[in-house]
C-alpha cells in the first residue's frame, strides 16, 4: 500500500489495507527537485512523499505543470542540469537509497529495477534502429542475452504485449508501427529489463481512446502475470480510476491528497480534488456545462508559506494565505486518507486544524525552511 | 514505396538534371558572345586559319556553310556523353582534352581528399563536443570559432596563410618543420613517388614511402585547411545542433531510462541520428571544393583542375570548358546519389514518408 | 448603481467602435502622438534630405536598369534560335522591341555608363552622351529615358545641402607651417579629428533615425492599435532578447549606413582619390621648401604608396607626406584604403540586393506554383532546381563573365549587374529549398481551399494567402545567402582579368588582390583589413538571419540552406 508521507507513528497504525505489511518497494520522502535558471528557481517537485508496495499501482494525477513528470524523472535519476534533487530528499528502492548513487550505479537500477514508459510513443523509439534492436539492447544490458537467444526473447516480449506477427515485426523500424503498436513496443522494451517497478508517464495520452483502453488492459494483465508494481502518471481522472489502487493528487509540486482509489472517488476531501472530479464529463448529468477549475497551476519559485491552491480555491479563508498546509489524515477514523488542506482533520475545529498543520510543519522541517 | 526504389527514383531523375545542366553550359558557351576564333588567334586573324578552326570546332561544314545551332547542340551532347572530349585549342594547342585533364587530376584529388579529411577531423569532434556540453565555455568558443571560420572567404584565408608561411611571416617555421617542404607550387615528384617498391619476404610490394607521404601531406595541408574551412565551420555548427537535438529527444531519454551507458548513448543513439542532418553537409563539401579549388589552386600555385579551368575560361577554350563542366556536373550528381544511398542506409525513414 | 455601470460601459463601447475605424480615422481621433513622431521624423529627413533622396533614386535606377536588363537578356536569348534558324521577320520584331542602337563605340546602350552607380558626379557623363540617345520607341529607349531622368533627379538632389557633408565638416586641409595650425579643416582641427567628428556624426544620425523608425512601431502600438496583443509582439520580443541577432542587425545596419553615406564617410571621395586623380588637387605643407604646395592627387598618391619595404608604407591611423589622414592606411597605389572600402561597400550591397531580390522572386514564384498545382509542375521545378544546383555556381560565374566580356551588359555598374543577374538566376534553388516546405504546408490550409471554392483568382490567392506565410523564410535565407554573394563577388574581383567588378570602381576583393604580396610586411593592412571586414559583414548577415528565424519560428533550429550555398566558391 501507499501512504502519504505520514509521521512514523501514524504510518505504523496505517499499515493495514491492501499492503502486505512488509517494507515498501519504493519509498519516496521529502523529494524536492528544483530547476535553477538564470532568471528563477522552479521547485517543480516540492517535498512530496509516497510509498509503493509490491504488485500495487499508485496513480499520480494532476494538471500539466504540477510536477508529475519531474517526479518520475527524479525517481529514475534522469533529472538533468539545471535541475537538481535537493539534499534532504530520499528515494529508497528495495531499501536502497537511490539519491546517493553514482551515475554508474544508477544505471543498474534503471531498467533493471525500475523501467519507464514515456508519454509519446512516436518519439520514444530511436527511428534509425529496428524495434528488435532496441529491445535487444535492454536484454543485453539487464539479462546478458545476446544473438539468437536475445532475438527469440525479443519476439516473445513482443508477443507478450500482443503484437501480431512478432517474428516479422521484430525486424521492422519504428516508423512502420502504428502509434498503439509503438507504445506496445516501448512497453515490451521496458519489460525486457525485467523490472519490479514500471513507471508509466502518461503512456496513453497520445493515443486514441480505443487504443488507450487496450494499452491499459495490457498493463493490467502484465501486472497480474509478473507481479509488477506500477507508478502511473496521468492528468486523466478516468484513467486513474481504471488502473490504480491508490491515488496521489499533485498540485504545484506537492501532493495535496492521497487515498485508496474508491475512497478518493467516493469522497474527495481536498477542494482541488473535488474540482478535478467535477470536471470529468458525465459525472454531473444534471448540469449542462462542464465544470472546470478557473486559473492555472502557479509556478512554485520558493518554499511555500501559504496554500498554493488558495488563489483558485472556492473554500479559501484567511489562514490559507498564512499557513502552509501539510498532509494530514482527513479524519480520526480515516488514517489511510490524507489531504494537505487546512480544513482537515475535519473532526476538529478550524482553529485546531490550522494549529495541527503548523505543528506538523514544524515537525517535518525541524523548524527550518521558512 | 520501398527504400531502394527511392534511390532508383533519384537515379532516374539525375538524367534529365544532367541534360538540363549541360544544356545551360552549351548555351553559355555557344549562344553567348564568346568567340573562339579571336580567343585563339587574337583580333587580327588569317581568314583561312579561322575557317579551319571553325571547321575543327564543328561550327561550319566542310563547304563553309554554318552548322545549324541545334546540330551543334546535338553534337556537343553526344560528344560529352560518349566521353569524346576532343582537343584543346588555347590552353595546350591540339592536345587531347582527356590527356590534359588526366595530367592535372592528381593534385586536385589530393587537395580535395585532405580538405575533406581536415574538415571532418576538426569539425565533427568540435561540433559534437559543443553539442554534448551546451552553454559551456568550450561550447561558446567552438560555436563562435565555427561561425567566424565559416564566414571567412577562402581566397582571403589562402592569401593570409600563404603570406604567413611563404613570405617570412609568423608561420614561416612551418616550411622547415621536420622536413623542408614548399607550400606554394606543385611538387610533382612528391606526389608521384608516394608509392615505393619494397621487398617483403622476397616479393616486391608497393608500399607508401613514409617520407614522401609526409612531405606530400605537409605540402598540401595549408591549402587543404583553406579549402575545407567553410565545410569545417558548417560541420561544427550543424553537428552541434544535431547532437543537441538528439540528446534532448525522447528516445535518448528512453534509452537512458533503460540503463544504457552515456558512452553507448552517444556512440549508438546520438551519433547515427546526428549524422542524418550532417550527411548533406559532408557530401555538400564536394560542391564547395569545385568552386573553391579554383581560388586555392591559383593562390597556392597548384597545377590542378581548378587552374586548368581558369586558364580555359580566360582563353575561351570551349572544348576544355565543356569537358570540365561535364565532369564536374557528373561528379556532383554521382555524389548526390551516393548521398542518397548513404541516407537510405542511415535513416530507414527515407522514401517512406515521401509517398 | 446605474451611474457606475454607465461609466464602465462607456470605454468598452468606445473601443468596440474603434475596432471598425481605419488607421487614418484613429489617428485623426488622437493626432498628437502621430504628429509628434512625424515632426521629429520630418526634421531628421530634412537634415539629410539630399543624401537620402539620392540614395533612394540610385536604388530606383538600379531597379529600372536591372529589370530592363533582365528583359533585354531574355529577349536576346530568345532571338538566338530564330537567328540560327534564319527566321528574319521574327528577329526583326525582336530587334525592334529591343531597340538595337549603334554608337561610335559599338552596339551598346548608354546604360553601360549611365548605370555606373559608384560615381559621385553622375551628371557629367549623362550630359556628354545625351546626343547619342536612341531615337525610336523601344525597350532601350524606355531604359534610357528613365535612367536619364533619374540621373537628372539624382544630380539635383545631390546639390541640396545636407547637414553632414564634407563641405560643412571638412577634413582636408594643410598646415601653414612646420608646426603651424591647420587651415581649411573643420574648426582648424587636425584632419584625423575632423574626419572622426564627421564619421561619428554620420553614425549618430543613422542610429537616431533608425531608433526613430522603431519608435513608430511603439507609437502605433500604444496609441493606434486596436488589439492589445498580436503575434507580432512576440516576434518583436523574441528579437529583443536575441543578442546574437542584434549583433547581426547592428553590424548590418552599420554596413548599410556605410554604403548609403559612402561619399560623406571617407576622408576623401572615391571620385577624387581613386577615379579621377588628375582632375583633383591637394594642398600640403612641404617641409623641404617650407611652403604650402599644390599637387595633383595622382602625384600625391604616388608618394604615399604602401609597398611593404622601407619607407614605402602608410599604415592605418596615420598621415602621409601630404598631410592626408588615412584611417586604414593606403593601398599599393597610394589610394586611401578607407575611402576604397567605403565606396566598395556600395557595390557589394547593390550586387547582393539585386541578386537576392531576383532569387527570392524566382524562388517564391516557383515554390508557390508547385505547391498550388503540385504534380508535374512540382516535378519540373524539382528538376530545374536540381539542374541549377548541379552546376558549380562559381565556375558558371567565371564562364559567364568571360563570355560576356565586351558585351554591353558587362559594363553596367562596372560588371556588377552581370554578376548580380548570374547570382540571381543560379542562386534561387537555395532559397527555393527553404520555402518549398512551408509553401506546401500553407497550400494544405483550409483557407486556401476556401479561396478556391469561392472562385478567387489563382494569382490573388497566392499573393494574399500564401506569400505572406513564406516571406519570413525568404527574409531569413535571403539574409544568409547575402553573405555568400558578398564573398563570391569579392572572390571574382580578386581574380581580376575582367571578372567581377572592374576598376576603377572599388571592390573589396581587389584590395585583397593588391595586398596579397604584402601580407607579411609592414603593409599587412592592405589585404587584412578588407578580409576582416568581409568576415564581419558576412557573419553579421548570418547572425541577422539566425535572429529573424528564431524570432518568427522559435521551434525551428539549425535548418540549413543559404549559408552553405553561400560558400559556393569564395
Ligand atoms: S488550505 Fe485553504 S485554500 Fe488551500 S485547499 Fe484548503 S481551503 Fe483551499
Amino acid at each position: 500500500m501507499a501512504t502519504i508521507d505520514a509521521p512514523e507513528d501514524e504510518r505504523e497504525t496505517a499499515g493495514v489495507g491492501v499492503g502486505r505489511g512488509d517494507e515498501p518497494l519504493l519509498s519516496v520522502e521529502a523529494l524536492t527537485t528544483a530547476f535553477y535558471t538564470d532568471r528563477e528557481t522552479i521547485r517543480a517537485v516540492d517535498g512530496i512523499g509516497f510509498d509503493i508496495h509490491e504488485g500495487e499501482t499508485l496513480g499520480i494525477v494532476g494538471e500539466s505543470g504540477s510536477g508529475k513528470s519531474v517526479t518520475a524523472r527524479s525517481i529514475m535519476g534522469l533529472v538533468e542540469s539545471p535541475g537538481r534533487i535537493e539534499p534532504r530528499s530520499s528515494v529508497r528502492f528495495r531499501g536502497e537509497e537511490l539519491t546517493d548513487l553514482s551515475e554508474k550505479e544508477y544505471r543498474t537500477v534503471r531498467g533493471g529495477g525500475i523501467a519507464m514508459v514515456f508519454q509519446d510513443p512516436l518519439t520514444s523509439l530511436n527511428p534509425v534502429y529496428t524495434v528488435g534492436n532496441q529491445i535487444k539492447e535492454a536484454l543485453r544490458l539487464h539479462q546478458g542475452l545476446r544473438g539468437e537467444e536475445a532475438t527469440e526473447r525479443a519476439i516473445e516480449l513482443l508477443e507478450a504485449v500482443s503484437i501480431p506477427d512478432a517474428a516479422r515485426r521484430v525486424e521492422e523500424y519504428p516508423h512502420q508501427f502504428s502509434g498503439g503498436m509503438r507504445q506496445r513496443a516501448v512497453i515490451a522494451m521496458a519489460l525486457a529489463c525485467d523490472p519490479d517497478l514500471l513507471i508509466c508517464d502518461e503512456p496513453t495520452t497520445a493515443l486514441d481512446v480505443t487504443i488507450q483502453a487496450q494499452i491499459l488492459e495490457l498493463l493490467e494483465d502484465l501486472q497480474e502475470e509478473r507481479g509488477l508494481s506500477i507508478l502511473f502518471i496521468t492528468h486523466d481522472m478516468g484513467v486513474i480510476a481504471e488502473v490504480s489502487d491508490r491515488v496521489a493528487v499533485m498540485y504545484a509540486g506537492e501532493t495535496v491528497e492521497s487515498a485508496p482509489v474508491e475512497e478518493l472517488f467516493r469522497s474527495p476531501k481536498h477542494p482541488y480534488t473535488q474540482g478535478l472530479l467535477e470536471s470529468i464529463p458525465g459525472r454531473h448529468p444534471d448540469s449542462d456545462r462542464l465544470r472546470t477549475i478557473e486559473g492555472d497551476v502557479p509556478t512554485p519559485n520558493a518554499a511555500a508559506t501559504d496554500c498554493r491552491f488558495a488563489p483558485r480555491c472556492p473554500e479559501v479563508f484567511e489562514d490559507c494565505h498564512e499557513v502552509h498546509p501539510q498532509p494530514v489524515a482527513v479524519g480520526s477514523g480515516d488514517e489511510d486518507h490524507h489531504a494537505a488542506c487546512l480544513l482537515y482533520p475535519e473532526d476538529t475545529s478550524r482553529d485546531a486544524a490550522v494549529e495541527h498543520h503548523v505543528e506538523r510543519k514544524r515537525e517535518r522541517t525541524g523548524g527550518e525552511g521558512e | 514505396m520501398s527504400r531502394w526504389s527511392y534511390v532508383l527514383k533519384r537515379l532516374v531523375l539525375a538524367v534529365p538534371v544532367l541534360v538540363f545542366a549541360l544544356t545551360v553550359t552549351f548555351m553559355i558557351l555557344y549562344l553567348g558572345p564568346l568567340d573562339p576564333v579571336t580567343a585563339v588567334f587574337g583580333q587580327e586573324y588569317n581568314p583561312s586559319d579561322a575557317l579551319q578552326l571553325r571547321k575543327d570546332l564543328g561550327l561550319v561544314r566542310a563547304d563553309g556553310s554554318p552548322v545549324p545551332l541545334w546540330e551543334q547542340y546535338i553534337d556537343f551532347m553526344v560528344r560529352l556523353f560518349t566521353f569524346n572530349f576532343g582537343q584543346s585549342w588555347v590552353v595546350a594547342s591540339e592536345v587531347s582534352v582527356s590527356t590534359l585533364i588526366w595530367n592535372k587530376v592528381l593534385p586536385t584529388v589530393w587537395l580535395g581528399f585532405w580538405s575533406v579529411i581536415v574538415a571532418l577531423v576538426v569539425g565533427l569532434p568540435l561540433g559534437f563536443y559543443a553539442g554534448l556540453n551546451p552553454n559551456t565555455g568550450g561550447d561558446y568558443l567552438a560555436s563562435f570559432g565555427g561561425i567566424v571560420w565559416r564566414a571567412m572567404p577562402n581566397f582571403w584565408l589562402a592569401v593570409i596563410l600563404a603570406g604567413a608561411i611563404s613570405q617570412g611571416g609568423f608561420l614561416e617555421g612551418y616550411r622547415t618543420w621536420i622536413i623542408e617542404t614548399q607550400v606554394i607550387g606543385t611538387p610533382r615528384g612528391t606526389l608521384e613517388t608516394l608509392l615505393m617498391d619494397v621487398e617483403l619476404l622476397g616479393i616486391a610490394m608497393p608500399m607508401v614511402d613514409p617520407t614522401n607521404f609526409f612531405a606530400a601531406v605537409k605540402w598540401i595541408l595549408p591549402a587543404a585547411l583553406v579549402l575545407g574551412s567553410s565545410s569545417m565551420g558548417n560541420e561544427m555548427r550543424i553537428g552541434r545542433t544535431a547532437v543537441l537535438e538528439t540528446i534532448n529527444s525522447n528516445y535518448v531519454e528512453t534509452a537512458r531510462a533503460k540503463g544504457v551507458s552515456s558512452w553507448k548513448i552517444v556512440s549508438k543513439h546520438v551519433f547515427r541520428n546526428a549524422m542524418v542532418p550532417l550527411l548533406p553537409v559532408i557530401m555538400g563539401e564536394f560542391y564547395l571544393l569545385i568552386g573553391g579549388s579554383v581560388l586555392v589552386e591559383l593562390i597556392f600555385n597548384i597545377n590542378g583542375l581548378g587552374r586548368l579551368f581558369i586558364s580555359a575560361a580566360f582563353g575561351a577554350d570551349v572544348t576544355v570548358l565543356g569537358a570540365l563542366l561535364f565532369i564536374f556536373v557528373t561528379m556532383t550528381l554521382v555524389f548526390n546519389i551516393i548521398q542518397d544511398i548513404l541516407y537510405t542506409m542511415i535513416d530507414p525513414r527515407v522514401g517512406y514518408e515521401s509517398e | 448603481m446605474s451611474t457606475t455601470t454607465a461609466a464602465e460601459d462607456a470605454p468598452s463601447a468606445r473601443r468596440s467602435e474603434g475596432e471598425d475605424l481605419t488607421l487614418r480615422e484613429r489617428i485623426a481621433a488622437n493626432p498628437r502622438p502621430a504628429l509628434t513622431w512625424g515632426a521629429v521624423f520630418a526634421l531628421l529627413v530634412a537634415l539629410e534630405f539630399g543624401a537620402l533622396a539620392s540614395g533612394l533614386i540610385v536604388l530606383t535606377r538600379t531597379a529600372v536598369v536591372g529589370i530592363t536588363a533582365v528583359i533585354q537578356v531574355a529577349l536576346e536569348a530568345l532571338r538566338a534560335p530564330f537567328e540560327a534558324l534564319g527566321l528574319e521577320p521574327v528577329v526583326g520584331i525582336v530587334n525592334d522591341v529591343l531597340g538595337v542602337w549603334e554608337t561610335s563605340q559599338g552596339r551598346f546602350p548608354v546604360t553601360s555608363e549611365a548605370g555606373d552607380i559608384s560615381r559621385d558626379t553622375v551628371g557629367k557623363i549623362a550630359e556628354s552622351k545625351r546626343h547619342d540617345a536612341p531615337k525610336t520607341f523601344s525597350l532601350l529607349w524606355v531604359q534610357y529615358q528613365l535612367s536619364d531622368f533619374l540621373f537628372g533627379l539624382q544630380h539635383f538632389t545631390e546639390s541640396v545641402p545636407t547637414l553632414l557633408n564634407r563641405e560643412v565638416i571638412p577634413n582636408q586641409g594643410f598646415k601653414t607651417g612646420p608646426a603651424g595650425p591647420w587651415k581649411n579643416t573643420f574648426l582648424g582641427l587636425e584632419p584625423a579629428a575632423a574626419w572622426a567628428v564627421r564619421a561619428t556624426l554620420v553614425y549618430v544620425y543613422a542610429f537616431l533615425t533608425m531608433f526613430w523608425v522603431f519608435k513608430a512601431y511603439n507609437v502605433y502600438r500604444e496609441h493606434y492599435r486596436v488589439a492589445d496583443w498580436t503575434p507580432r509582439d512576440d516576434v518583436v520580443d523574441r528579437l529583443r532578447g536575441h543578442r546574437w541577432g542584434q549583433f547581426g542587425f547592428v553590424v548590418v545596419f552599420m554596413f548599410v549606413t556605410m554604403a548609403v553615406f559612402a561619399p560623406t564617410l571617407g576622408p576623401t571621395t572615391a571620385e577624387a582619390n581613386i577615379e579621377s586623380t588628375y582632375q583633383n588637387e591637394v594642398q600640403y605643407f612641404d617641409s623641404e621648401s617650407g611652403q604650402v604646395e599644390e599637387v595633383f592627387v595622382g602625384q600625391a598618391n604616388a608618394g604615399a604608396k604602401s609597398k611593404g619595404q622601407g619607407d614605402q608604407n602608410v599604415g592605418p591611423l596615420s598621415y602621409d607626406d601630404y598631410g592626408r589622414y588615412h584611417p586604414f592606411g593606403t593601398d599599393v597605389n597610394g589610394q586611401d584604403l578607407f575611402t576604397f572600402m567605403v565606396a566598395g561597400s556600395r557595390i557589394s550591397l547593390f550586387v547582393g540586393l539585386i541578386a537576392i531580390g531576383l532569387s527570392a522572386f524566382v524562388a517564391a514564384t516557383l515554390s508557390l506554383l508547385s505547391a498550388y498545382y503540385k504534380g508535374l509542375v512540382d516535378l519540373a521545378t524539382v528538376i530545374a532546381a536540381d539542374s541549377v544546383i548541379a552546376l558549380p555556381q562559381f565556375l558558371i560565374l567565371i564562364m559567364v563573365s568571360v563570355a560576356f566580356q565586351g558585351h554591353w551588359l558587362s559594363r553596367v555598374y562596372s560588371g556588377g549587374m552581370l554578376i548580380a543577374l548570374v547570382f540571381g538566376l543560379s542562386g534561387w534553388p537555395f532559397l527555393w529549398r527553404a520555402v518549398r516546405g512551408p509553401s506546401f504546408q500553407v497550400a494544405e490550409e483550409e483557407w486556401i481551399d476556401a479561396a478556391k471554392s469561392f472562385g478567387q483568382r489563382v494569382p490573388v490567392t497566392m499573393r494574399k494567402h500564401m506569400l505572406p506565410y513564406i516571406l519570413g523564410y525568404l527574409l531569413v535565407y535571403g539574409s544568409m545567402s547575402l553573405g555568400g554573394i558578398i564573398i563570391a563577388t569579392s572572390a571574382l574581383s580578386f581574380l581580376g582579368n575582367g571578372l567581377g567588378i572592374n576598376p576603377p570602381t572599388p571592390e573589396w576583393g581587389r584590395a585583397i588582390a593588391a595586398g596579397r604580396n604584402y601580407v607579411s610586411t609592414q603593409s599587412w593592412h592592405i589585404a587584412t583589413i578588407p578580409g576582416v571586414m568581409i568576415v564581419l559583414v558576412v557573419t553579421a548577415f548570418n547572425a541577422l538571419g539566425d535572429g529573424i528565424r528564431d524570432a518568427i519560428d522559435p521551434e525551428s533550429e539549425g535548418a540549413e540552406g543559404g549559408g552553405a550555398a553561400a560558400g559556393g566558391g569564395g
